[in-house]
């Protein structure tokens, strides 16, 4: 599954650049996030849990960086993860890009390959996208949030969203489609 | 796990209680603790209507309520409809047009069909299909259905009211 | 000739009620799920996610701990036992709970039992296993390619192709190709679909310490057969084993296999001693149980300018899933397929049909398919829509000018079958004349050149039931013979007991029909049983449209034998011989002096109590009947749509249902499958079907992507008949349960297609969704 977002900041492109590119620190902008080991330069261990209603998924999995080009501001990942208990498995491969504006700040572009084996993937795309889009919307406050700390300052983990509002908006979103 | 707490629900005009789980779903507790096993599981997605049963005068699929929910209402279920051993026109219907073949969707259909009859003495027959669109029938097309629900709207426009269950 | 017996005895062809139904609409059916022993306890499956992917281990130590878990089963345990393995019904073996791999999403890996069943479903969920995911197989085209991961690594040959079967001729087939004038072909998919009977499957294994014996209330359209398997499988002794099928609310073939979770029930209750309830929800079932069809067919016909057939060649791909699970006939691989020749004359054909494993539920025999002759009658019916676009001919035209003639029957099809009697041309005129064909024609010109889209579609179905004769039939090696034991009572009242097991059919009055049609006895004095190993003799279970041809056929033969005896008895009363005694329902009487006569009633009395001189006391038989042949009820279905330019949607204005299945037991209840054949055939042209992804989730894994239609989308089923007996059967019947689902998907397909075919188009594989006729609207320029 395919799933391309866009959002722009007023930070200029090397602030947003740095941010980017810092694994550990875009992490804490993931809800329900959690960079546990760094293995080497480019491979980081880590752990999300992602809670629609009743239904908790703990993913354990891998980061890897597969690609950075600092000079055209571009990031190439690839997370892969399976569920703690053995109910499934996601990955996820994106690209994220960045773009100079004219008033100085800054495009984000992603484009994701997502897939999704296990239970949640019999729901189809029309969960999966909800959550994202949800999922995402929070990501963007908080690397919005993070841009606009210094850049050494103590990083926290990013609470996993409320359950049940996660449940709800999904839903809602699933029904009330907005292209 | 969470506390049990008292349920006391009125089924079939029996005062029933029990010290249930605040998950424990209605279709449970009415098929354990009265143990009338009339209302059936068909489904987990709320499609089926198996577990059709009648809340306070409203048709309720029982698999998507918890029955710490009812507490303190009236139910009927598929069992309540025969009154002093004298079937129901419904239940008649059913058996005098063949609208059943199975039987697992029945009470259900029965309990969807009572309440249509409760609301629209003649209904035709679209609007007899639209009431009974939520209980799903995998044996008889329908079509026997609609002619047995027709025929308690004809049977209980001679008899009577006297023929329904008396739930307050 | 049937004599026509009286109203109040019931026989063959009267309308009587059924004698089931005053249980089932007071709510007092007994289902599986309502059969509830004192010690209970409840069984929970575990179940993949994965549709392959390596089992590097179990932790069951979170789910045993938790209050009121009392096991946990997996599969190293089960092998310990030998039991991680059983066999299939079709000479292949299949995990009962994973070791070492699983293959389809949704397979079972542990079974917890617990106190209550909410208990047994946390349990579930703290159930931690590792996996390693494999790649993963769902096409089935892709199967056999030399890059494709292999599935079962406990097979010798390491290959995903299970079997290849051909019959009929194929080098004279591809002569007639080579020379034809004209050649018509279609690539038709049957999608795998489910039959979701509306009780799931379910069992309470009861094994008795004290008394040494085990009990399984089953869901079981086979009890006997059922009984022998666990006996094999489990080394149990099979006069320990008792199988009782009580009500079942559904059957459809979904209750022909045997599931992974019936023996683990079984296996739980054996180590506990106490009795296990397992009842899947409808996920599981529609996710793990038989699915049916997954048929890949391509179908040529050669024919003559003027609309002649001179052969038909067909290739087919089966996708079996992961293990051969397919129920059907030990020498038949792809069912009875090769009945695809339909109702047409020709002398040459060749078919051949591959099966192959993928990542998916096993299965395939199921959902009214009559052993994969839906596959086939589909394909015919289609392919000759198709010649007949090709000849620019009109479709009845084109079917009457092949049928085959009255005179021909018993008729040798090209592929090795006797039909035993048909007049396809009758169903067909009845047909038309109901709909009223040619003013429906006329009106189709008039729509299109304003633009409108209406469709007809016909389909003349031949079907092929009541498996089967012994020289040829077996299933597990258990040949197909059915049964009946009939006893009368002193006091002139019958109890029956069958091999077959009714899921909704109405056996316990149609059964009761044919004693009272053939016995005088009334129906209402007949009491029928089936489903208790214990008592029922031995039978190989309803599906297929059996238990009529095969089993009523015994219950037929057992009460001749009956009558036989009773007509020694009356002549002992009577004070005569037998040659003076003529025969009427009810009674024997002196030739010539008609009020010198006994009932069966007092003949009954007098078996007991004034036997005839060195004569065994009683009134009754058992017959296990050998069926000399299979029979072939037919007929003629005939749909109109109108299609919706803006959406795509397709209405279904009439159906016209014109079936011939012989002689009739019941009117009513024969009405009443047509009526429910015809709305699951309407789904499966529709709605239905169960999709993987290319990670092998299922995508029709519940009710909320598998859809069942409504009273709102089911429209209003025309039925007529022909009725041309068989004339091997004892009463002239032939068996209908499944000839709406047979028929009738073609009639919705050539409808629709036969609505857009002046656009060009050919062919539309199921379920025609309104999306796929609006892409298809689209694409010709023809959205409104």
């Amino acid at each position: 599954m395919r799933i391309e977002k866009t959002f722009q900041v007023k930070e200029p492109i090397d602030q947003v650049w740095s941010l980017l590119s810092d694994p550990r620190r875009v992490a804490t902008c993931v809800p329900g996030a959690k960079i546990t080991e760094q293995v080497d330069e480019k491979t980081y261990k880590g752990t999300i849990s992602v809670k629609v209603g009743p239904s908790a998924t703990d993913y354990k999995g891998e980061l890897e960086i597969l690609r950075l080009d600092a000079e055209n501001h571009e990031i190439e990942i690839l997370g892969k993860g399976q569920d703690v208990r053995g109910r499934g498995s996601a990955s996820m491969k994106m690209t994220g890009k960045l773009r100079s504006l004219e008033d100085g700040g800054t495009e984000v572009t992603s484009v994701s390959e997502v897939n999704v084996v296990g239970i949640l993937a019999q729901m189809g795309s029309r969960v999966i996208s909800e959550v994202s889009n949800i999922m995402f919307g929070q990501f963007v406050k908080n690397f919005q949030a993070q841009l606009q700390q210094p850049a050494d300052a103590a990083t926290g983990e990013a609470k996993p969203i409320n359950a049940a509002s996660l449940a709800w908006a999904a839903a809602k979103g699933a029904f009330h489609r907005q292209s | 796990m969470a506390k049990k707490q008292l349920v006391q629900i009125k089924v079939n005009g029996r005062n029933r209680e029990a010290m249930v789980e605040p998950r424990l779903l209605l279709v449970h507790f009415i098929r354990g603790i009265p143990g009338l096993t009339g209302t059936h599981v068909g489904c987990d997605t709320t499609h089926c209507g198996a577990c059709t049963v009648l809340l306070d005068g409203k048709t309720v699929k029982s698999c998507t309520m918890f029955a710490v929910q009812a507490d303190g209402c009236e139910l009927l279920t598929v069992e309540g409809l025969m009154q002093n051993g004298k079937l129901h026109p419904l239940q008649e219907g059913f058996k005098e047009e063949h609208g059943l073949q199975c039987g697992f969707c029945t009470p259900g259909m029965l309990i969807s069909s009572y309440a249509l009859l409760s609301k629209n003495e003649n209904p035709s027959e679209e609007e007899i299909r639209w009431g009974i669109s939520g209980n799903l029938c995998r044996c008889t097309g329908y079509q026997n259905i609609v002619k047995a629900v027709q025929y308690a709207a004809g049977k209980m426009e001679q008899g009577g009211k006297d023929d329904l269950p008396n739930i307050a | 000739m049937i004599c026509r017996t009286s109203p109040e005895v019931g026989g063959m062809g009267h309308s009587i009620k059924r004698k089931e139904d005053l249980r089932f609409i007071q709510g007092k059916g007994n289902y599986v799920d309502d059969v509830n022993l004192p010690d209970m306890v409840y069984g929970h499956m575990v179940r993949s996610p994965y549709a392959h992917a390596r089992l590097k281990g179990i932790n069951t130590e979170n789910a045993k701990q938790l209050p009121g878990v009392l096991t946990v089963i997996t599969g190293e345990d089960l092998a310990k036992a030998n039991l991680a393995w059983m066999p299939t019904l079709f000479f292949d073996k299949q995990m009962v709970l994973a070791t070492g791999k699983v293959l389809f999403q949704s397979q079972e890996v542990a079974f917890v039992v617990a106190e209550d069943p909410y208990i047994a479903a946390d349990a579930a969920e703290l159930v931690e296993v590792d996996y390693e995911e494999l790649p993963v197989l769902v096409d089935p085209h892709k199967a056999l390619d030399p890059d494709a991961p292999i599935l079962r690594d406990d097979r010798e040959d390491k290959s995903n192709h299970i079997f290849h079967w051909e019959v009929g001729d194929r080098a004279a087939t591809d002569k007639v190709f080579e020379d034809a004038e004209v050649k018509a072909k279609v690539h038709a998919v049957f999608q795998r679909c489910h039959p979701a009977p509306l009780e799931t499957c379910g069992c309470v294994a009861d094994h008795n310490a004290a008394t040494g014996r085990l009990t399984i209330y089953l869901t079981s359209q086979a009890p006997h057969a059922h009984r022998t398997l666990f006996a094999i499988v489990g080394g149990i002794p099979e006069n320990n084993i008792r199988v009782i099928s009580p009500d079942i609310g559904g059957g459809f073939g979904n209750k022909v296999p045997i599931y992974p979770g019936y023996v683990c029930a079984v296996v739980a209750s054996l180590t506990l001693g106490r009795p296990v309830k397992w009842i899947e929800t409808r996920s599981e079932n529609l996710q793990s149980t038989g699915f049916a069809r997954d048929y890949h067919m391509t179908a040529e016909l050669a024919a003559t300018q003027d609309g002649k057939i001179q052969a038909m060649r067909v290739k087919t791909l089966a996708d079996h899933g992961a293990f051969n699970a397919a129920a059907q006939p030990t020498k038949f691989p792809a069912g009875l397929f090769s009945i695809c020749t339909g109702a047409y004359d020709y002398p040459t054909a060749f078919c051949e049909v591959d099966g192959v494993y993928t990542n998916k539920a096993p299965g395939g025999i199921a959902y009214r398919c009559s052993f994969r002759v839906t596959e086939a009658a589909y394909l015919i019916e289609r392919a000759v829509d198709v010649l007949a676009q090709e000849l620019k001919t009109d479709p009845v035209e084109l079917r009457r000018k092949n049928f085959i003639s009255p005179e021909k029957f018993p008729y040798k099809s090209p592929l090795g079958w006797s039909y035993d009697s048909g007049d396809y041309d009758a169903a067909m005129k009845v047909a038309l004349d109901t709909i009223g064909y040619d003013a429906l024609r006329k009106e189709q010109q008039e729509k299109r050149a304003k633009g409108e889209l209406m469709g007809i579609g016909i389909s003349s179905f031949v079907e092929v039931v009541g498996a089967g004769p012994a020289h040829t039939f077996d299933i597990a090696g258990i040949k197909m013979f059915d049964s009946c034991e009939i006893r009368i009572h002193p006091t002139g009242k019958a109890m029956c007991r069958m091999g077959t097991k009714s899921q909704g059919q109405g056996h316990e009055t149609t059964y009761a029909q044919i004693v009272a049609q053939e016995l005088g006895i009334p129906a209402a004095d007949v009491t029928v049983e089936e489903g208790d190993t214990d008592t029922a003799p031995y039978g190989l279970g309803t599906y297929a449209s059996r238990s009529t041809p095969v089993s009523g056929a015994a219950t037929a033969m057992a009460a001749r034998k009956i009558r036989d005896k009773a007509k020694k008895i009356a002549a002992h009363l009577l004070e005569c011989s037998e040659e003076d005694l003529d025969w009427e329902p009810g009674k024997f009487f002196v030739k010539g002096a008609p009020s010198k006569a006994k009932t069966i009633q007092d003949i009954a009395f007098a078996a007991y109590t004034n036997m005839p001189e060195g004569m065994e006391a009683g009134l009754e038989a058992v017959d296990y009947y050998d069926p000399p042949n299979l029979t072939f009820p037919f007929g003629t279905y005939i749909c109109v749509v109108d299609i919706d330019k803006g959406t795509g949607e397709v209405k279904v204005r009439r159906f016209v249902a014109v079936d011939d299945c012989g002689n009739i037991i019941n009117p009513m209840i024969v009405e009443g499958q047509i009526h429910g054949g015809l709305t699951e055939g309407l789904a499966i042209a529709f709605m239905q079907q169960i999709g993987y992804d290319e990670n092998g989730n299922v995508q029709g894994g519940t009710f909320m992507d598998y859809l069942l239609p409504t009273a709102v989308e089911t429209p209003h089923w025309e039925t007529g008949k022909t009725c041309t007996p068989s004339p091997h059967h004892p009463f002239g019947a032939k068996g209908v349960g499944e000839s709406p689902n047979v028929g009738s998907p073609a009639a919705f397909v050539n409808a629709v297609v036969d609505a857009l075919s002046h656009l060009g188009v050919k062919h539309i594989d199921m379920p025609i969704a309104p999306w796929k006729v609006w892409n298809i609207l689209k694409e010709k320029g023809a959205v409104n």
